[in-house]
């Protein structure tokens, strides 16, 4: 019975530890993201070709 | 062609607002009610001893304080009227009516007031701004009909004593209609393959309908329609005739620059031109005047302000069937610099009169006075009368 | 002159000191984030992610990535959260609280918006039944006349808002393009970019095709009414989709227009009963004015915290909850009821606790006129920079006055003539048009009522109705002993004005005429003009 609890308290444990490991991982990428604006250094690469992209689009261009 | 016998006297007339005619009319004991806008019916400002008079700024030149007022940004001509406003060249006025029509004639006129540029010394001198229709229902004609009772009619009742009745208002719209009538069938000759008027004879004789009391030049209108009649025209060939549309046109100079190149300004759809404002008004005797008069000026309103779909289609067919009516190979679609209704207006039908109507089309936007910029728009009406005399050459011209 | 008694903040600034650090001439957007200790920078994370959320959700759809690589405008969606850095720069505690609340709550509706628009759109989702329930709006429409229509059953599509004037807050040169598309066309330079540039999104073809019907209106001006005929043609003769003008009384404070305008939202209700199906519903009506009501009681508590010495309403992000909720919502979404709870107890919280948010206070403005859509974030730039308190702006300063909110008879009469006041009375036009004295009058009261002793006089120079009284607003000024700091632009269209010509406006005159130096020199001269 003690064993069994031992068991599931230490799976529980490792559980946890993973958990907090995805979060924290999730955090340290996340905000390393956030603090040095690379999401947006990341737009700033992909918008010219988007523009390219966009000026190739054939248009019904009247009134 | 000889010159016309008043042509001259017209032309003087239209060289300064307070003219010899509004003096003459102050002096008569009139009632002097400027006015900005065609939208504002024209009949009921010239009830009993009132008479229009159209506010204009003949022979701009600087326009420094107004500019400082409203900046560089605001049409020319709401700029050249508070010019002259302040300069004191409206001082005969009574009072000042005018319709929050476009954003930059409303705001001219209510800097007048706030400098107040007018009235001094006339303790009954009064500001009216009238809220005008936007569509083609009943229920304009409802606000117009309030509007026009509200700001017309009992100011002028209660500071001047004015008859505003049925009766005065009928009487009203009889002389206006002899106007219309002159000037309709003046513009008749304009149909003419040897038209025994040019277009710019025309503009000046009926600009001077806006600007001078009616009841001062209707016998000399009268007796240039009887010389037009018998006028004989010259062997002159016009390499185009074109119909002109756009922003009021104060200044004559405009047409003439047009005719000069040597197309024919055969017909007018302009603020304050003849289409549609010098069509007479017909009243029957069963509804209330103010009403039918009101319905006259919703019905026929070409304002490019005129919001309902039903009016932005029907100013391009109404265009139409004026180059239709007057022959016109081509159509020149034009606006004063910084006008934002005839901006848009001008694009939309100067597209559409091509496509859909199949007219050749300048569109072109001018200073309020032409004599500014003469160079530049010389070129675009020769460049413009070529292209469409090669079109007549190729057989083509109007599709 | 008016002076007003410069407040020190007694509390040093936590985190960063000098915003201006953060940004480089060398990107396109900012080199980093700004720190704001860890309590604040934390938040400011998790407002991040939670917007990355967003963004996420929508573009997880198959049909908005269709929408996505169709229309250009919707590049400006990459720039989402550099829009939403531009709100709260040098922000923090409820303030930053306050900015993050009301804006993130507006860009979730506009994503909403997109995907409405998206999912009905004949070239992405063609949901037809979708689209037959949809009524298509100007941007600059009150839509008080869909009040009393269940929004889950008639879809409201303000297209123009995320295609045009949301576009060009997150990405300045997004509207460039259809500027040019106008002016080749034909329509001239000089008139108000922004109705210009919806023209130029229809003559391009680059609106969403959906709706079984739309209503336009006059509410802003010549331009934009003028704008109108352009875009209602494509609708009517290519696309099928009829149109109603709704025509709007410009002198609005005339009780003789009124009848009118009323006459205008019945004839508005019936054009949307007969092309949708649906029926109006007077207690979906008056629970959505009681909503209206609320939000006019919140906005006027808003307005007496920032008459007071400590405001806690700053900028852009706050005046364009105020503009979604009054002109785009209207009462109809019961969620900005709680937005508004929250946002008055955050300010609450703010005021008692003296919350100051620049070292000090020196000048207290009124922002008169009409904000550049691509400079969003100058409002905070002026309180960081040069300590002047933007205490409100012109398009905050709304209806005041309660509209009838119980089902009587009597009532449902009024209920149309309180939506035409409504609808006269929409934000920007309840000053720009009505006579002179809703724009000069208002505006000398609101600087005594607030305590200013500076006006920043945004000059919108394709803005008729605002330039059309520059010498007014200089003489009456002057007259009171109130300062007018005129700051030119052009509203939508960065080529004129650039981001750092239109600071350095203010930055002359504060050097020249009130001889000061900045708060924070970092922020004087920023590296954006390139910036998205």
């Amino acid at each position: 019975m003690c064993k069994c609890k031992c068991k599931i308290a230490k799976a529980l444990g490792k559980l946890l530890l993973k958990l907090l490991a995805v979060v924290l991982g999730f955090f340290a990428v996340t905000f390393t993201m956030y603090i040095f604006n690379l999401d947006m250094k990341l737009m700033a690469v992909i918008a010219p070709w988007l523009e390219k992209w966009y000026d190739h689009l054939e248009h019904n261009q009247y009134i | 062609m000889r010159d016309l016998k008043y042509l001259q006297y017209f032309e003087d007339l239209l060289q300064q607002a307070d003219n010899a005619l509004v003096e003459q009319a102050k002096a008569d004991g009139k009632i002097c009610v400027a006015y900005t806008c065609e939208n504002v019916p024209e009949p009921l400002l010239n009830l009993d001893r009132a008479v229009s008079i159209r506010l204009s700024a003949p022979n701009t030149g600087s326009i420094d304080i107004a500019t400082y007022y409203m900046t560089n940004l605001l049409c020319e001509p709401s700029r050249a009227l508070l010019e002259r406003a302040i300069e004191g060249g409206f001082n005969f006025a009574d009072c000042v009516i005018t319709p929050d029509g476009c954003t930059m004639m409303n705001r001219c006129v209510e800097n007048m007031e706030l400098l107040q540029t007018m009235g001094k010394e006339n303790p009954n001198f009064f500001h009216e701004y009238m809220e005008i229709a936007f569509k083609n229902t009943e229920s304009d004609i409802d606000l117009s009909v309030l509007q026009c009772t509200n700001h017309v009619l009992k100011p002028l009742a209660e500071k001047y004593g004015i008859d505003t009745s049925d009766a005065a208002i009928r009487k009203a719209v009889e002389e206006h209609n002899r106007v219309c009538r002159v000037i309709r069938a003046i513009s008749e000759f304009r149909k003419e393959e040897k038209p025994r008027i040019t277009g710019y004879e025309f503009h000046v004789l009926c600009l001077a309908t806006y600007v001078c009391p009616k009841y001062l030049i209707i016998d000399k209108l009268e007796e240039t329609l009887e010389e037009i009649r018998t006028r004989e025209p010259d062997d002159k060939k016009w390499r185009a005739r074109v119909l002109v549309v756009g922003s009021e046109t104060d200044d004559s100079g405009f047409i003439k620059l047009i005719e000069e190149q040597g197309a024919y300004v055969c017909c007018d759809r302009f603020c304050f031109g003849s289409y549609p404002g010098r069509v007479p008004i017909e009243l029957n005797d069963e509804e209330d005047a103010l009403r039918q008069v009101c319905r006259h000026y919703i019905r026929n309103c070409h304002c490019p302000r005129m919001m309902s779909m039903d009016k932005v289609y029907g100013r391009k067919q109404y265009v139409a069937d004026l180059a239709k009516e007057y022959r016109a190979d081509g159509v020149i679609y034009n606006q004063v610099k910084f006008c934002d209704p005839w901006a848009y207006e001008r694009t939309l039908g100067s597209s559409m009169l091509h496509t859909d109507y199949g007219y050749p089309v300048l569109s072109v936007d001018r200073p309020y006075n032409v004599a500014s910029s003469v160079g530049q728009l010389r070129t675009r009406v020769q460049a413009f009368v070529e292209s469409v005399e090669i079109k007549k050459l190729q057989g083509g011209g109007k599709a | 002159m008016k002076t007003v008694e410069t407040i020190i903040n007694p509390k040093k600034r936590v985190g960063e000191e000098s915003p201006g650090k953060i940004y480089s001439d060398k990107l396109k957007v900012r080199a980093r984030r700004e720190w704001r200790g860890v309590k604040d920078t934390f938040y400011d994370y998790t407002r991040w992610l939670y917007l990355l959320s967003v963004l996420g959700r929508f573009i997880m759809v198959p049909r908005n990535v269709k929408g996505f690589l169709r229309y250009r405008w919707m590049m400006s969606y990459l720039f989402v959260p550099h829009g939403m850095d531009k709100f709260t720069i040098g922000l923090r505690d409820e303030a930053l609280r306050i900015a993050h609340t009301s804006f993130n709550f507006v860009i979730a509706d506009v994503t909403q918006a997109i995907a409405n628009c998206f999912r009905g759109d004949r070239r992405v989702g063609n949901d037809t039944e979708y689209s037959d329930k949809c009524v298509i709006t100007d941007e600059n429409s009150m839509v008080t006349f869909m009040m009393g229509f269940d929004k889950d059953k008639v879809h409201t599509i303000l297209r123009e808002v995320p295609t045009m004037f949301a576009s060009n807050i997150f990405h300045q040169f997004n509207v460039m393009h259809y500027l040019d598309v106008a002016q080749e066309y034909g329509i001239s330079g000089d008139v108000c970019p922004m109705p210009e540039a919806e023209a130029g999104i229809s003559i391009d073809d680059d609106f969403c095709v959906l709706g079984c019907c739309a209503v336009q209106n006059n509410t802003t001006c010549d331009g934009s009414l003028m704008g109108n005929g352009i875009i209602a043609k494509r609708l009517e003769r290519e696309y099928g989709i009829p149109t109603f003008q709704l025509a709007t009384p410009l002198r609005h404070k005339e009780p003789d227009v009124l009848e009118y305008a009323a006459t205008e939202i019945k004839k508005a209700i019936a054009f949307v009963e007969e092309h949708t199906g649906e029926k109006w519903d007077w207690d979906r009506y008056f629970a959505a004015a009681k909503r209206v009501n609320y939000a006019t009681k919140c906005r006027i508590a808003q307005m007496e915290i920032n008459s007071t010495p400590y405001p806690q309403f700053f900028g852009a992000a706050f005046s364009l909850y105020n503009d979604t909720n009054y002109m785009g919502n209207s009462g109809r979404d019961p969620q900005f009821v709680k937005i508004d709870r929250k946002l008055l107890e955050l300010a609450e919280q703010g005021y008692k606790a003296k919350r100051m948010y620049a070292k000090e206070y020196r000048h207290r403005a009124i922002i008169w006129g009409v904000q550049p859509q691509y400079v969003i974030d100058q409002l905070y730039w002026l309180l960081q920079c040069w300590g002047i308190v933007p205490l409100t702006d012109m398009l905050s300063v709304i209806n005041t006055d309660m509209i009838v909110d119980e089902d009587t008879p009597e009532n449902r009469e009024q209920a149309y003539r309180d939506m035409a006041m409504l609808n006269m009375e929409m934000i920007m036009r309840n000053h720009t048009h009505g006579g002179y004295k809703v724009l000069l009058d208002d505006l000398w009261e609101l600087c005594e009522q607030m305590n200013a002793d500076l006006v920043m006089m945004w000059e919108h120079m394709s803005c008729k109705a605002l330039t059309g009284m520059h010498g007014m607003f200089e003489e009456q000024g002057r007259a009171r002993g109130i300062h007018v700091m005129w700051v030119s632009h052009d509203l939508c269209d960065p080529r004129v004005f650039t981001r750092q010509a239109i600071r350095d406006q203010v930055n002359k005159y504060m050097r020249t005429v009130f001889r000061e130096e900045p708060l924070d020199p970092s922020l004087e001269i920023i590296p954006d003009n390139e910036a998205y």
